[in-house]
């Protein structure tokens, strides 16, 4: 008897201080599933559909009103002449990021108008990770379309923004509204 | 005589009373030029300004629209208004003997121009040194198109090395006494510093080397005992320009200097160059940037915290600097950093003619000290056979064992490392006789690991590192956001030799000056690559008026488009000029006492619009 | 040469009044006033204290300039002038820091005027050292060779050493001078930058010398060889 509620108390302890650890210890801090900002929706979930256009370097709309728990699907269409990223996160996430983004373009990844998936493979094989799809991104060549289903958390400060070197200090950010 | 106070803090500058916006697309100002009195908080004197002020106002323009200036010229001389870095009919560009004859006392001379472009630029006169006498103010043309960039509020950030003495009295100084203004020449107390540090030998050796040439290894700034301003104002004065914490602001660089180029930092704020002369570039966060005279950058800044920023410019040589500040209310001043120590040129920054070594007397190597290269490990540079050196052959430099040299960072030792120079033909280095090359300065091979830059000769000593850490922005940084030409082959190239005689103060090109030159003559519709060769140790900014220079970095189709590009000592750079401009214009270096010295051309386009030529992209914002 | 000249002497006649109206265009017209010496020599005796100037006047562009080179000394008790040298040069670049000069000297010793054409070469030699070398030629010709050298103590501090020896090539009584027999006058002076390049005060000493047959010649008529000075004055440049 007494061993069980040991192994439960542990178990509840070791839950406890996993939910509190910071997303940075998930994956790459970009692209956390960690509940915090929400989380990848499924399809049938969602209740409406919003266009977002990036442009050089612009979202349009410039900021989002959802509703809290509300899972959205995110058409991100590329009209710009520049690679883009379509980006929920808190703005302490998109400031972690941006070193990343920045390791992409010196490895020639990440250039000006495309994405290199030659160099993207190279950097996998030799620094373990490249590009990869993250539920709560898009890196959108010009011209392409890209998609986004997310679950919304509660009472989070959540921006949607692009961290391709330059662009989100240059104004590519918007504000997520959250609303009961 | 008026007599004018300068701005008061947080305003911008004064904005120019729009006399009429009549039919869509047309606006009208009006400019007087007057004697004005300037005070620095160091010093007062009289000077000339705009519209009763120095700085001259902020022009507000619009892309799209035809603007008509009335200049009425209240001095007792001839004057000009010259708009930088504008696109615009040749009669229009305001160079005296090229556009037109000037401005007379008491004349009003009308501009009329179409605005086909949008950004930040400047205007100033082009009359003797009236410039640097205060002749300048500076223009801000909005978009038709929505920026690739968001702001909340703006500030023009003009910056001058106002001086006590007039520009024509320094202009005669220089011409009796080059070091008349250099008061940071290598004394026998620096000598007696330097010998300690690193040897009798190697000091000796190194004054040597530079006597026999008679060059100043301190000679960076010509003109030296100015007072920089911030739109108009010294550090005393404090420029200050109001932000809401969290706001991002937007900061229009320009640098209306005579001849300081300044190095920018934003202690606490890095800075996202978003702009450089008045053309978009693919936006670069950095910590700091040097400015060249005449140039521009724009950046945006976002200050989250509720404090006092100081937006600071030192003077590359190191001389003097200017801090204004960027704070939440009124009457707060940011702290002011100290100077950092004055650099020193290296040989590699003297201007190496890579066709013709000749002067540069290697035989003197041999008398070389090793001995005594302190810093530089000995032991292991027994290898070091310079009498081996002749040709670029590296097969005969076997005997220079590089990789033993503890502490020195091989690629840069000085001289010998071409393959950093931006747009070099290499190809054409075969015949290069290291035989003759002189003095190579081992006294700056001892641990000097500066960052790189392609823009620098290999080993310079002007390389500038950012004060408090983090990136420094390099041209080679710099990429068009949207380019305005197509990208193709240049139909011909034209050497540009940048010389001249520091003793004398006589500077040209080719080794001619102005009033002894033929104009340089184009072809409408032609693609000329220009390929300036900095033979001095001086950096110059070259401008080109009326027609873009597409800056050659290596980043093909997304080379930086300019209008003032800076070439430092010892260095090749390449430019590319899609010439669609017909008519006369200046091509100079824009420090203004070298203009004045003779580093000038008149640039004839012939043709016109009839020609084939490549067709630009639409000029988008 | 011709272009020259005539260029410089219509910009002397109307680019000192007309301020210049086009950047560059036009050739910068160079000038000035400096005296290097401005100064009072003295000796533990009163009666050979002396007042000594050198200073010269230029006027003219990179291509040739117009000086006026004036030297003298003033015994300050007896109120006379000692020596005084007027050269009137032309100065045309040569070289990248040389100069060749062309003119005419006129002398005022004792009552006696002296003319004499001056043929010569100044610069500026490897390791900064300033150098004039002279030939005047006349019936009683010399030659000359000056070399100053500016050391800095600090960027104000300065201490220029200086030497001077005149040659004459033929005897002159007037002069005091026998053929061959130089005269030598070495010079210490540390100056400091008062007011920009313009005014600086200074302190030095200054040792004249006469050698060989010139020596003998002072000696005779009961004149001392050499003297010591002590020299305190004014460098001015405007």
């Amino acid at each position: 008897m007494k061993k069980r509620y040991a192994l439960y108390a542990a178990a509840a302890v070791i839950a406890l201080s996993l939910s509190s650890v910071p997303d940075l210890v998930f994956a790459d801090a970009g692209h956390s599933k960690a509940s915090k900002t929400g989380s990848p929706g499924k399809a049938s979930d969602v209740s409406r559909t919003i266009n977002v256009t990036m442009s050089d370097n612009f979202y349009e709309p410039e900021s989002i009103a959802v509703k809290e728990g509300e899972t959205v699907r995110f058409v991100v269409k590329n009209a710009g002449e520049f690679v883009h990223e379509f980006n929920i996160a808190t703005a302490e996430m998109h400031k972690a990021h941006a070193p990343e983004m920045m390791m992409m373009v010196e490895h020639g990844v990440l250039e000006a108008d495309r994405i290199n998936r030659e160099a993207a493979k190279k950097m996998q094989a030799s620094m373990g990770h490249g590009l990869h799809d993250a539920p709560n991104s898009v890196l959108l060549e010009p011209g392409k379309t890209g998609e986004v289903i997310w679950t919304f958390p509660k009472k989070t400060e959540l921006e949607f923004a692009c961290n391709v070197p330059g662009h989100y200090e240059s104004g590519m950010v918007g504000k997520i509204k959250l609303s009961h | 005589m008026l007599r004018l106070s300068l701005l008061n803090a947080g305003v911008v500058g004064l904005s120019l009373l729009v006399l009429s916006s009549g039919a869509a697309g047309a606006a009208e100002y009006s400019l007087s030029v007057d004697r004005v009195k300037i005070d620095t908080g160091d010093f007062t004197r009289t000077g000339i300004g705009y519209n009763g002020n120095t700085p001259g106002p902020v022009l507000r323009f619009k892309e799209g629209e035809d603007v008509t200036i009335n200049v009425t010229n209240n001095l007792d001389e001839s004057t000009s208004i010259h708009w930088h870095g504008l696109i615009l009919p040749y009669q229009q560009d305001g160079v005296p003997g090229i556009s037109y004859d000037g401005i007379d006392p008491g004349e009003t001379f009308t501009y009329r121009f179409p605005i086909v472009q949008s950004g930040t630029y400047w205007f100033h006169s082009h009359t003797g040194f009236q410039e640097p006498d205060g002749a300048y103010g500076s223009i801000i043309i909005e978009p038709k198109k929505r920026e690739p960039f968001r702001y909340d509020r703006e500030y023009v950030v003009q910056l001058t090395d106002a001086h006590p003495h007039s520009g024509s009295r320094i202009m005669r100084n220089l011409k009796r006494s080059a070091d008349y203004y250099n008061r940071k020449q290598e004394t026998i107390l620096d000598f007696i510093a330097e010998a300690k540090e690193k040897g009798l030998g190697a000091t000796i050796d190194d004054r040597m080397m530079w006597g026999d040439m008679r060059m100043m290894p301190r000679d960076i700034e010509d003109v030296q005992g100015f007072t920089p301003l911030i739109n108009g104002k010294s550090s005393s004065q404090n420029w200050t320009g109001i932000f809401k914490p969290g706001e991002r602001v937007r900061l229009r660089f320009i640098n209306s200097s005579a001849m300081t180029y300044f190095d920018i930092r934003i202690p606490g704020l890095k800075m996202t160059v978003v702009q450089a002369d008045g053309n978009n570039v693919q936006p670069i966060t950095v910590d700091e940037f040097r400015i060249g005279v005449a140039e521009t950058y724009d950046v945006i800044v976002k200050a989250d915290e509720d404090k006092a920023y100081a937006v600071f410019a030192e003077s590359m040589g190191r001389t003097a600097s200017v801090r204004a500040t960027l704070a939440p209310t009124e009457g707060m001043v940011a702290e002011e950093p100290d100077l950092r120590e004055v650099p020193r040129l290296t040989m590699a920054d003297m201007g190496m003619d890579h066709g013709n070594m000749a002067g540069m007397d290697h035989g003197k190597m041999s008398g070389m000290d090793h001995g005594n290269m302190a810093g530089a490990d000995q032991s292991k540079m027994a290898g070091m056979d310079h009498s081996n050196m002749a040709g670029a052959d590296q097969s005969k430099m076997a005997g220079m064992d590089h990789s033993n040299m503890a502490g020195a960072d091989q690629s840069k030792m000085a001289g010998m490392d071409h393959s950093n120079m931006a747009g070099a033909d290499q190809s054409k280095m075969a015949g290069m006789d290291h035989s003759k090359m002189a003095g190579m300065d081992h006294s700056n091979m001892a641990g000097e690991a500066k960052k790189d830059d392609a823009f620098y000769a290999s080993g310079s000593g002007l390389v500038p590192s950012a004060a408090d850490g983090g990136k420094f922005l390099s041209y080679s940084d710099l990429k068009a956001q949207k380019p305005l030409y197509e990208d193709r082959e240049a139909t011909r190239e034209i050497e540009l030799r940048l010389t001249g005689n520091m003793e004398r103060y006589i500077w040209s090109i080719n080794g001619v000056k102005y009033e002894d030159a033929d104009p340089i003559v184009l072809q409408y519709g032609e693609r000329v690559r220009f390929k300036f060769v900095n033979e001095t140790m001086m950096t110059h900014p070259m401008h080109l008026h009326g027609m873009w220079s597409i800056l050659d970095n290596g980043n093909g189709k997304w080379d930086p488009i300019k209008h003032t590009v800076s070439v430092a000592p010892g260095t090749t750079v390449y430019t590319e000029t899609e010439v669609d401009a017909p008519g006369q214009w200046a091509f100079h270096c824009h420090l203004s006492y070298h203009a004045g010295g003779g580093m000038f051309r008149k640039v004839i386009v012939e043709g016109g619009p009839k020609s084939t030529s490549a067709k630009p992209s639409s000029v988008e914002g | 040469m011709k272009n020259q000249i005539s260029r410089f002497l219509i910009l002397c006649s109307v680019g000192a009044m007309v301020p210049s109206t086009v950047i560059a265009a036009e050739e910068q017209l160079i000038w000035g006033v400096q005296v290097e010496q401005f100064e009072n020599r003295f000796t533990g005796d009163a009666q050979s204290d002396v007042m000594a100037w050198d200073g010269d006047a230029l006027i003219g562009t990179d291509e040739l300039k117009f000086v006026v080179r004036s030297e003298g000394e003033f015994q300050t008790r007896s109120e006379r002038l000692e020596t005084m040298e007027t050269q009137l040069r032309l100065q045309k670049p040569i070289s990248t820091f040389f100069d060749a000069v062309a003119g005419v000297r006129f002398d005022t010793p004792d009552g006696r005027d002296r003319v004499h054409g001056v043929v010569g070469l100044h610069g500026l030699a490897p390791q900064w050292f300033e150098v004039d070398a002279d030939l005047f030629v006349s019936d009683r010709p010399s030659a000359r060779f000056e070399v100053e050298y500016e050391a800095l103590i600090t960027n104000y501090l300065i201490l220029t050493p200086s030497i001077e020896l005149d040659v004459p090539l033929r005897d002159n009584l007037d002069a005091e001078v026998k053929a061959w027999g130089p005269k030598m006058e070495v010079g210490a002076r540390l100056s400091y930058d008062l007011v920009d390049r313009s005014v600086a005060p200074y302190v030095g000493v200054h040792y004249e010398r006469v050698f060989g047959d010139t020596l003998d010649l002072r000696q005779e008529e009961g004149e001392e060889g050499d003297g010591l000075f002590f020299v305190a004055g004014l460098r001015l440049m405007f």
